[in-house]
């Protein structure tokens, strides 16, 4: 047997050797063709250097756009594409701040009756929707069934808005747009309230009759649209006129896409969708139709010496192509912006130190590759709210404001954004013109232990024990959320609170904050329009449980002089009431503010006219590509490598 | 007789969590700012408001009828969620079957010469190499590879590309995933044929002095082949959801983020279609699992 062994063992490892030898050699083989086709088909790919002559704007969007029917679009994301498909009938000026409307597909600015209820609009002639195969289908359909094909744009009319607008009441069409006109327009509630009435067996927004009269939305003329509102609203054109919901859609597109409108933009924009690749990439063309509009020749102080002037009065758009893509994370986002296939990009968290040394000036391998910093301040605030209903911080306020020292923003803001965001002494960012700039110097950020300790104990003694273990509600799941829920742990177990934290989706939390079902809870917000409206409403009580006004705050006083401001124009009397408003609502403490959102975004040197804008969205037009300075990166590249 | 009660405790279970449990939708949709009556509204419009069970009009029974007719409606962005999974089945598809094949027939050929090896150095060398394979996270295989090979050394796109060909897009992913996978598949394998080497039959066809190749090949990778199916065809129905990560990080318009951007966003109508197609899927290939039992192993008999 052991000879058995003896025998059949080293022929069996000789063997085995041998077999091994050819398997490796099989499987070397094998890897070495798969990895070389893998190679061969990986390798090439549309750099910049692969389009010499066509001026081609790279872009990363890091979120998927969830559809280009203007109505339907609230996200800023779809905001980004859409702005370039569609144009609304006002817009800010590209160069100038403070930030100015000017007329875009309107003629000039509103004419405003004395009473502030009636404003009439007069639309540009000549404007014309995009080509497409919807304006030539009624007539095909006739002569035969043949699928329709070409399809010139007709001209633009005040009639188009009408149907944006009726579009957006239409509770069938679900816009999430509503809110903006709710109970603003005369005769608008009604025409939302006849889309909604069972006993007219209405199934689908294609059965609504858009021509139904609606008494404030009216079109004197094919070029003159009047507007009539229930209370005087100074805030209109921006809130909606120059917001891409009222953008007109063709109505002829409506009809014929029907639900799949969402993926058939047809607008009056420099560029029209050629390729949408769900989830993946966008590609957008110069829309050969397009009016035809001219760079600004003015700007603000400044913008001379910055190069945002060189194309003053040549016609625009510059790019032939616009491309988006797809980009979540943020590795890949930076590898594809330093090879030079994408123009612009947000500086990576993770690449701080690469990008930017501590001064907040660029790193010399940045500069060596000619890459420029913008930074901007985002119209934006973020917050530790308090559920004023809720019986435990709701009624304490000395509990309120223990959280409120107990937080250090300063250090928050260098954990989490590289130092680079503002501490919010108030909720009014410092770009709003109200912004009252003493507002540091009253203390309400003010981080400070030993006094959160003190207010502790008197909370305390308000509840009659000690305070219970707070809930705070975090939207979001992902490691930001968990080591933004750590942070705020660590600052109140500090001071001797003790924290649960509720980590939650999105639309649970949304669902918990109406519900009023939170304790605490994490959020902030955006302003849509440069007016400190947007942040004051947030303190309104009718606007409490379902509205803005997630602290279900209520102060008759700050309410009375809310509904003041809300009718006034922009005036000192307003500013002074506005700042008046927000030390009211400081000193009552429904939340702790903590901090507004500076913007860094990094751009080769070849992306021109890049002048950062927290407003508008349709901004493509103006940049430009300089192809020689695009087409000499890839050396650069090489030699910093 | 198992794929009914599955299919419909599926379909169940889904509605439970995502209806009964989770968040309301309805306040994401009626958008920032709206009263509490939009928001009614929109309930009333989506059919939030209708009974959940018991009721013929009931949401249950809704859910239940377009599952069976395989009606999947529209997606929260207004896209058909059969186009959605349409759209997305080949470029994961694209991804995950070079990635299961490649990992399967490596592995399986690599465990085959691993146990014949066993107790050398190469064991050894290969026992370690599985080890530290497993123990690397997935995520680091992408970084690393997508930094080196695609970045520094220029070797593949860093990024999906609509100007290349689908393999171009997904030559480096693929080669990461089968990177990745390799450690806990050789291990596995190499358990599997380490038994079947211990066996009588092995020294038997070796004393008949069969060659190597015949007795690894014909015996040896024959009598392996009931763990080997379980886990391959085991894994087939999970091919349909995609790579999250690979798919994520290389742009790959595929499933595998569908699913939890769909959870993330509480779109209800591409999770239900999502679950219903995975349990069909996963029902059909246990059967067809069965089936290849069958055929490998005589001894076994469907009943």
């Amino acid at each position: 047997m052991s000879q058995r062994i003896g025998i059949v063992s080293p022929v069996r490892n000789n063997t085995a050797s041998h077999t091994l030898s050819r398997s490796q050699r099989i499987s070397n083989g094998v890897s070495i063709v798969a990895v070389m086709a893998l190679v061969i088909w990986g390798c090439g790919g549309s750099g910049p250097e692969g389009e010499p002559n066509e001026m081609v704007l790279h872009h990363i969007l890091s979120a998927r756009i969830r559809g280009l029917d203007p109505g339907q679009i609230r996200d800023v994301y779809s905001m980004m594409v859409a702005g370039q498909i569609f144009e609304t009938l006002y817009d800010y000026h590209f160069l100038k701040r403070p930030y100015e409307l000017i007329p875009l597909l309107a003629e000039d600015m509103p004419q405003v009756s004395e009473d502030g209820l009636v404003y009439s609009i007069r639309i540009k002639k000549g404007v014309r929707f995009q080509d497409d195969v919807c304006f030539s289908f009624d007539k095909l359909r006739m002569v035969s069934k043949v699928e329709p094909v070409g399809g010139k744009g007709r001209e633009l009319k005040a009639e188009d808005f009408v149907f944006s607008i009726k579009r957006i009441a239409n509770i069938k069409y679900l816009s999430p747009s509503w809110s903006l006109f709710d109970d603003r327009i005369v005769g608008l509630d009604e025409f939302r309230e006849y889309t909604k009435a069972p006993d007219r067996n209405i199934r689908g927004e294609g059965e609504v009759d858009y021509s139904r009269a609606v008494e404030g939305l009216i079109t004197s003329d094919d070029y003159t649209l009047v507007i009539k509102l229930k209370k005087p609203w100074p805030q209109m054109v921006a809130s909606i006129l120059a917001d891409i919901s009222t953008a007109p859609m063709a109505k002829e597109a409506v009809s014929y896409y029907g639900k799949d409108i969402v993926s058939h933009p047809v607008g009056t924009g420099p560029f029209k969708l050629n390729v949408w690749r769900r989830g993946s990439y966008i590609e957008l063309v110069r829309n050969p139709t397009f009016r035809g509009e001219l760079y600004p020749s003015e700007g603000e102080a400044g913008d001379a010496e910055a190069g945002y002037l060189e194309d003053a009065g040549k016609p625009i758009p510059f790019a032939d192509r616009v491309v988006w893509t797809m980009i979540e994370e943020r590795q890949p986002a930076w590898l594809l912006f330093l090879q030079g296939k994408v123009d612009a990009t947000v500086v990576p968290k993770d690449n701080y130190g690469e990008v930017m040394m501590e001064n907040g000036q660029l790193t010399d391998r940045m500069r060596q590759l000619n890459i420029q910093l913008k930074s901007f301040e985002d119209p934006s605030t973020y917050w530790l709210g308090f559920n004023m209903a809720d019986d435990v911080v709701g009624r304490n306020k000395p509990l309120r404001l223990a959280i409120n020292r107990a937080i250090d923003r300063e250090k928050f803001i260098e954990l989490f954004f590289n130092g680079r965001h503002l501490v919010a002494h108030g909720f009014i960012p410092p770009m709003m013109g109200c912004y009252n700039p003493q507002i540091k110097q009253k203390g309400y950020a003010r981080y400070d232990p030993d006094e959160a300790k003190r207010l502790l104990k008197e909370a305390e003694g308000i509840y009659g024990e000690k305070i219970p273990t707070l809930k705070i509600a975090i939207p979001g799941v992902d490691t930001w959320a968990r080591q933004y829920g750590q942070f705020l742990t660590r600052q109140l177990n500090a001071i001797g609170l003790e924290v649960e934290l509720q980590y939650m989706d999105l639309p649970t939390y949304q669902q918990k904050v109406n519900n009023k079902s939170v304790q605490i809870f994490a959020g902030g917000v955006t302003a849509n329009i440069p007016d400190e409206l947007d942040f004051l409403s947030l303190f309104y009580s009718r606007y409490a449980a379902g509205g803005p006004n997630k602290f279900n705050y209520s102060n008759p006083e700050f309410d009375r002089l809310y509904e003041k401001v809300e009718v006034m124009r922009d005036c000192l009397e307003r500013r002074e009431l506005c700042r008046r408003m927000e030390v009211m609502v400081l000193e009552d403490c429904p939340a702790a503010f903590l901090n507004h959102r500076v913007a860094d975004v990094l751009h080769h040197d070849w992306y021109k006219n890049y002048k950062p804008h927290s407003f508008a969205y349709g901004l493509s037009k103006y940049r430009r590509i300089d192809l020689s300075r695009r087409a000499a990166y890839k050396e650069l590249l090489n030699a910093s490598r | 007789m198992y794929a009914i009660p599955i299919v419909v405790g599926v379909l169940l279970l889904t509605f439970t969590l995502f209806v009964v449990v989770g968040g309301d939708i309805s306040v994401e949709i009626a958008g920032r700012g709206a009263t509490q009556q939009t928001i009614e509204e929109i309930r009333a419009e989506y059919g939030l408001n209708k009974p959940l069970f018991l009721s013929r009009d009931s949401q249950f029974v809704n859910h239940f009828k377009n599952a069976l007719t395989f009606n999947f409606g529209r997606a929260r962005d207004g896209e058909l969620v059969f186009d959605k999974i349409k759209r997305g089945l080949w470029p994961s598809l694209a991804l995950t079957v070079p990635i299961f094949l490649g990992v399967v027939i490596i592995s399986v050929s690599l465990s085959l010469v691993i146990a014949f090896v066993r107790g050398t150095v190469w064991d050894i060398a290969a026992v370690v190499l599985c080890v530290a394979g497993m123990s690397i996270p997935y995520l680091s295989f992408i970084l690393f590879g997508q930094y080196f090979l695609a970045y520094k050394w220029g070797l593949f796109p860093v990024f999906f590309s609509p100007d290349l060909s689908m393999a171009g897009n997904v030559a480096l992913p693929v080669l990461i995933g089968i990177a990745a996978g390799l450690g806990g598949n050789v291990r596995f394998y190499r358990t599997v044929m380490l038994d079947e080497m211990g066996s009588d039959y092995v020294r038997t066809a070796f004393a008949k002095g069969l060659s190597r190749r015949r007795v690894l090949f014909k015996h040896v990778l024959k009598n392996a082949m009931v763990p080997i199916i379980t886990r391959v065809v085991g894994a087939i129905p999970f091919l349909f959801l995609g790579s999250l990560l690979l798919e994520r990080f290389f742009g790959i318009p595929g499933l595998g983020y569908l699913m939890v951007e769909a959870i993330g966003s509480r779109d209800y109508f591409v999770i239900s279609a999502m679950t219903y197609i995975s349990a069909i899927l996963f029902v059909a290939f246990n059967l067809v699992m069965d089936i290849c039992y069958l055929l490998v192993d005589p001894r076994i008999r469907l009943e």
